[in-house]
């Protein structure tokens, strides 16, 4: 968790890229890996509604990237966000996603049966590899909502209320993984059928220090699929 | 434009050694929009090389600039008037001059020589919204002529004199009321690519 939290660190302040430019291309690579694994034509609900639950961080800043990139890809997603922060990188996240018609819910679907009626895949956008402690609410209940969803779950870097590094047994189980950057520690956990790799922007001098040891991606490809 | 150039020069096909490319950028925001080019071409395993002679003030674009000097792109410090080492050393030449805002005089300077070398360069040139010095609805006349065009959001009017191999448009992003509003009827983007060829022009 602290070398990921480095590497971050090393990229805003040494490569000085910024969050925003990071979130676009973490963001598209999720909504790509999703379009590879989930295509709009396998869906069993009418249409490929995807519902994108966003956490209060970064990764529901992903996961609103994520959510405008399925909607240009023709799916049709739906944005539940509790937790908004005062910032203009979100805010303006969010206008984008309004802009696009994409609808933000006032309320999470309370029961596991009326996600799976409505929507073909959930996006867990809630924690990412910051996460640490407690679980705050509302996402305790929505992670124990989810848990029960028999649709598939796809989650952005870290399944949310897993340990960063080991995981969690009895947690959320998802369906898909995407790695950000690199696969953190908890990723030996996963035992979901697709597990990418995205945010194809490490420079090879830092993908050289860290030792992160990166398999290619494809052509010119954001995302690469691991399993 | 970075997805581009591989669809339009795939790695194995380059005629040189090394996969060099030489990225030339102007002062504002067409040469910004090289810069984080570049930088996506150094990615996908390409060895760019910038020319940046008039560099921006602005804060988001000195940032990409630190940002290709940190993965180590080189820079160089004058555009040989010599046009056989421009065509010995790269591949091609992403021009990323001037774009459809070059109204200003200034800045013309510098990219009025370079615009010049690059008439007689005889390496493909691939062009980023506006071929460099063309007049954005007119088009040019002795202007440089590129192999490749690149129109971001949508192709420009001066489009349509384009003469070149492939024209590829980069504007997945649009929302749909922008694309509605504006009546700009983009072509399908296939599968989830963020780019698409138009059909050739002969």
């Amino acid at each position: 968790q602290e070398e990921a939290q480095a590497i971050d660190q090393e990229l805003f302040t040494e490569y000085k890229f910024s969050v925003d430019q990071l979130m676009e291309l973490a963001g598209l690579s999720c909504a790509t890996a999703i379009a590879k694994a989930y295509p709009p034509s396998s869906f069993t609900t009418s249409q490929p509604t995807v519902l994108v639950v966003c956490g209060p961080g970064n990764n529901g800043g992903d996961g609103l990237v994520c959510a405008r990139h399925l909607k240009l890809y023709g799916y049709e997603p739906a944005v539940y966000y509790p937790k908004r922060p005062n910032k203009p990188l979100f805010e303006g996240l969010t206008t984008q996603c309004q802009k696009m018609d994409i609808p933000f819910l006032p309320e999470f679907p309370g029961e596991a049966e009326l996600i799976d009626e409505v929507y073909g895949l959930v996006v867990d956008a809630i924690f990412g590899f910051s996460f640490k402690g407690a679980v705050r609410e509302p996402f305790g209940s929505i992670l124990g909502t989810l848990q029960r969803v028999t649709a598939p779950i796809a989650s952005i870097d870290v399944p949310s209320g897993w340990d960063v590094e080991k995981g969690k047994a009895d947690g959320l189980q998802p369906d898909m993984l995407v790695s950000l950057t690199a696969p953190k520690k908890a990723a030996a956990h996963f035992a979901g059928r697709y597990h990418f790799l995205g945010g194809r922007f490490v420079p090879p001098a830092l993908e050289k220090k860290y030792a992160l040891n990166l398999p290619p991606y494809p052509g010119t490809d954001c995302v690469l699929q691991l399993s | 434009l970075s997805v581009s150039s591989p669809q339009a020069f795939p790695l194995p096909s380059l005629p040189r050694k090394q996969p060099t490319v030489l990225v030339v950028c102007g002062p504002a925001q067409n040469g910004a929009i090289g810069l984080v080019c570049a930088r996506h071409l150094r990615i996908f395993d390409y060895e760019p090389t910038i020319f940046y002679p008039k560099r921006s003030s602005d804060p988001l674009y000195r940032d990409f600039t630190t940002q290709c000097e940190k993965m180590d792109i080189p820079f160089l410090s004058y555009l040989p008037t010599e046009v056989q080492l421009i065509n010995d050393a790269y591949n091609a030449v992403v021009d990323a001059v001037l774009g459809a805002e070059a109204e200003a005089a200034e800045g013309r300077e510098p990219c009025a020589a370079i615009l010049a070398t690059l008439k007689h360069i005889r390496i493909p040139i691939v062009s980023l919204d506006v071929p460099s010095g063309w007049d954005v609805e007119a088009g040019s006349s002795g202007g440089i002529s590129p192999d490749v065009l690149v129109s971001l959001a949508a192709p420009k009017q001066c489009a349509r004199r384009f003469l070149g191999r492939q024209h590829f448009v980069a504007g997945r992003f649009l929302p749909y009321d922008v694309q509605k509003k504006f009546e700009l009827n983009p072509p399908e983007y296939p599968g989830t690519e963020c780019v698409v060829a138009l059909r050739a022009p002969r």
